[in-house]
């Protein structure tokens, strides 16, 4: 009798994946930093809205992203956290250059799980030690690719800190799991966008990075070459509308 | 070891093993060897691990002397271990990953100090076994019956109260079978320490049994010394499918320096043997097997056969006999001895062997050698008393 | 020949794969002892969360680990607060998380090397005097042998390539948690860093291959001792 009815609601399943979904052929794929997670499902929903066609989204480290694209991976869109990982792909002919536009811009912060009430100005030479005790560890996305790591080891170096830092770092494969490990409480401190922390109700954010200390986080989008299309197109010029630019403000980001 | 001496095996218990029931009565004393026999799922090796504890009664109690084993009622069940037993198996059961001397070991490093007795040494065993030359060799090296001497010793230095051995012969050859026997035997005689031997083999039975427990549908039917057991008529029918022969008791009488032979005293007739190194008084019994019977209708004269005994037909039978050609006749030779013999149909038709007529059993003296000589413990079958009969057979 | 980065990941594999495994082996043969030869309420229930790390993601593994076993998880936690012992980011931690996800190789393998032992031959020693313990490490342990060297090294080499499990639970933290497979993860995704990925990729290579065949002689060695070859 179980197995019966097993098999039917197998058979039914099977069924629902088979009907095809509405107008697919109009959907594009975006790849974006994963930083830009929250600001763009909910653009994504305004624009399915608007135009009755939907975006599918992929939010994962800019340097993982940007490999995927040189694979061959049907991204239409790519939305970096960093110029480096653009110029990556526009050097290998990957990208439409004229559509290359910077987007947003962010801010970098030091953050603490939210029981943490610590607050130290971020200038150079400032007690990390302090920040993370005896034997706390930071985490950011790894330095080695990862563009919020980068321009943390930027920051943090030209802070004087990095030697040090370093002993105590644990890399996470993007922004999010970074803040992830600090909402936990596992990590003692992280260095994310000030977006990012806005998100969480458990971190805290215990310092600013002064913009003098790294290169400016600038998020710059393009069209993938391979998937020069109408649709994608039309998606690019919406992620560039008023509707769009409010959404990203409230969400704390910085609006070229 | 004398009876008084001797620790009580009491089991009176029962167990449902699927359809087959088992209910055990059993009170024995225990010294030499004795022999559990019966046929094949006759409840015998059900007995013996109920003994060894690898099974547990549904109800009822084990003990041997005051150590008890197990009481359902008591709720007392003593683990394997602590049973003070050794256990030689059908499949030897050697340590695949120890050599002999490390299996010899095993038991003899547990063992610490066993009741009774002076301990069992590891040098006396190994002589006594031959197992000199295999000590350092692996259990996968060994032969059948080298396995099984080894499993005899490791039993042996576990410096039991009680050898359990559960048709140890069953899996060799005749050859090998042959050449382990005298083990076992010197094993009963030169140790101390009762031996419990199942067996459905009655010539093993017959050769090595000292007392006899009788196991039938999972009932004890019999039990006692092999001789009492022997001539209990419900025994007999156990023992017919052994090759046909009579088992005969009789006391050394004396010896014949000159000839290099032996008088052995039965219950009214004596038997001349090859010389036996055993002291005049000796309690033996003696095979004889029927196939090495003639029978005359005269008391012949010139002729070499040593053994005349005077006897009148009880039965003659061609039922059990093995071949189409022979026959079976019992004849009765004294009040509690009956021969019985083995010749051709046409013999009997020829000789007109009838019940009730008087013959002579002719046995040569060369046949009733080592191998059909066997020592008896415990009593005596009959007192001899009567003066021995014109035979032939005295000095 | 290898950077120091490169050095650490190896040295670090082999330390928390040892680790691994020597922590594990006892659970391992106890648990598979029990399954095979008890029987109890729930036992498949336990058969089935032993093989779990067969079945699932090993990211959702880590993520258990990590909610348990964190500093802010219940057990991580109390670790953490009575003996000052941390898991997370940390090469014990790494250790836990290859365990975990090698634990049903090796009961796997033990279960199979103790059903085949001859339950006569216990019988037989508890015959000869020996407790119900000392039969199991005189007589079972030592004929279990070739399984036990055998789910050893495989758990050992699969403890070597654990990825999913490690990341998700300890993180990437160079010269503590970072094993082969996460160096090689980190390297591949950095610009200009395949070369010394693929290099490590090799090494990986090498010492599984070594890993099966040491396993492959030993479990032979003991089988030849025993009798089996």
């Amino acid at each position: 009798m179980v197995f019966r009815l097993l098999v039917a609601a197998g058979l039914a399943a099977a069924l629902t994946l088979a009907v095809p979904a509405p107008s697919r052929a109009q959907e594009i794929t975006v790849f974006a930093a994963a930083s830009l997670q929250n600001a763009l499902e909910e653009i994504g929903a305004a624009y399915r809205q608007r135009t009755g066609h939907g975006a599918i989204f992929s939010f994962a480290a800019s340097s993982a992203l940007a490999r995927q694209i040189e694979q061959g991976a049907p991204a239409a869109i790519f939305a970096s956290a960093d110029e480096q990982w653009m110029d990556y792909l526009q050097q290998r002919n990957l990208i439409v250059d004229a559509t290359r536009k910077p987007l947003l811009g962010n801010s970098l912060v030091l953050v603490v799980p939210a029981g943490n009430t610590a607050q130290i100005e971020l200038k150079p030479g400032f007690d990390f030690a302090r920040v993370l005790g005896a034997d706390g560890r930071w985490v950011t996305g790894d330095p080695s690719n990862v563009p919020v790591g980068r321009y943390a080891e930027e920051a943090l170096k030209n802070l004087g800190t990095w030697d040090f830092a370093q002993t105590r770092l644990v890399r996470a494969e993007n922004v999010r799991v970074a803040l992830a490990f600090v909402e936990r409480g596992e990590a003692a401190a992280g260095i994310v966008y000030s977006t990012d922390a806005a998100l969480s109700q458990k971190v805290r954010v215990a310092g600013v990075f002064p913009a003098t200390s790294h290169k400016p986080v600038t998020y710059p989008v393009a069209l993938v070459a391979r998937h020069d299309t109408p649709a994608a197109r039309e998606f690019l010029a919406f992620l560039e509308s008023d509707e769009s630019k409010a959404i990203f403000r409230k969400f704390g980001f910085v609006v070229h | 070891m004398s009876e008084s001496a001797a620790e009580r095996l009491r089991i009176d218990a029962a167990k449902q093993l699927g359809a087959f029931e088992f209910a055990c009565d059993l009170d024995l004393p225990l010294s030499g060897l004795t022999a559990i026999f019966g046929v094949s799922g006759a409840g015998k090796s059900t007995l013996i691990n109920l003994v060894a504890g690898m099974h547990q009664p549904d109800r009822g109690r084990i003990a041997i002397g005051s150590t008890v084993f197990f009481d359902s009622s008591a709720r007392v069940l003593l683990p394997v271990e602590r049973r003070g037993l050794g256990y030689v198996f059908q499949d030897a059961r050697l340590f695949p990953h120890l050599s002999v001397r490390g299996n010899l070991d095993y038991g003899r490093r547990r063992a610490g100090a066993r009741s009774g007795g002076a301990p069992v040494a590891f040098d006396a065993v190994v002589d006594l076994l031959g197992l000199g030359a295999l000590l350092e060799r692996r259990p996968h090296t060994l032969s059948g019956g080298e396995k099984q001497r080894v499993a005899f010793g490791r039993a042996l230095l576990a410096q039991p109260r009680l050898l359990l051995m559960d048709e140890p012969l069953a899996s060799l050859d005749a050859a090998r079978k042959a050449e382990i026997l005298p083990y076992i035997e010197r094993l009963r005689d030169e140790f101390a320490i009762p031996i419990l031997y199942v067996s459905h083999s009655p010539d093993e039975v017959l050769r090595l049994a000292t007392a006899l427990v009788l196991v039938d549908a999972g009932r004890v039917v019999t039990a006692g010394p092999i001789s009492d057991v022997l001539l209990d008529e419900s025994a007999r029918q156990f023992f017919s499918a052994a090759e046909p022969g009579a088992l005969v008791f009789a006391v050394v009488a004396s010896h014949d320096d000159r000839y290099q032979l032996s008088t052995l005293a039965c219950d009214g007739f004596a038997l001349r043997v090859p010389r036996v190194d055993l002291a005049p008084g000796t309690q033996v019994r003696l095979r004889i097997p029927a196939r090495e019977v003639a029978l005359a209708l005269v008391r012949p004269g010139d002729v070499s056969i040593t053994n005349r005994i005077e006897g009148s037909i009880e039965s003659v039978g061609s039922r059990s006999a093995g071949h189409p050609a022979h026959a079976l006749v019992t004849v009765r030779v004294s009040p509690s001895t009956v021969l019985v013999v083995t010749i051709t149909r046409e013999s009997v038709d020829r000789l007109g062997l009838v019940p009730g007529l008087r013959v002579w059993c002719l046995v040569k003296s060369v046949v009733l050698d080592a191998s059909a000589l066997v020592l008896a413990r415990g009593r005596a079958a009959r007192p001899v008393s009567q003066p021995l009969p014109a035979n032939d057979a005295r000095v | 020949m290898l950077t120091p980065v490169e050095l650490d990941a190896l040295r670090l594999s082999l330390q928390v794969a040892v680790v691994a495994v020597a922590a594990s082996l006892p659970f391992a043969v106890a648990v598979a002892w029990l399954l095979a030869r008890r029987d109890f309420a729930g036992k498949t229930l336990v058969d089935a969360i032993v093989h779990l790390p067969l079945v699932l993601p090993p990211v959702v593994i880590g993520f258990f680990l990590l909610i348990l076993l964190g500093t802010k998880g219940p057990i991580g936690g109390w670790l953490y607060e009575t003996f000052g012992l941390r898991l997370i980011f940390t090469r014990w931690g790494a250790a836990v998380a290859a365990a975990v996800m090698s634990f049903p190789l090796m009961v796997r393998s033990i279960r199979l090397a103790l059903e085949a032992v001859d339950r006569g031959l216990e019988f037989a020693a508890r015959t000869l005097g020996a407790s119900r313990l000392d039969v199991f490490f005189s007589v079972t342990l030592p004929l279990m042998l070739p399984g036990v060297l055998t789910g050893s090294i495989v758990a050992f080499a699969s403890s070597l390539g654990d990825f999913g499990a490690t990341i998700t639970f300890v993180g990437n933290v160079a010269g503590e948690t970072q094993t082969l497979s996460l160096a090689i993860y980190s390297l591949a995704q950095t610009p200009d860093g395949e070369a010394a990925a693929l290099r490590l990729v090799l090494i990986s290579l090498v010492l599984a291959l070594s890993a099966l065949f040491v396993s492959e002689m030993l479990a032979r060695r003991v089988r030849r001792m025993l009798g089996r070859a």
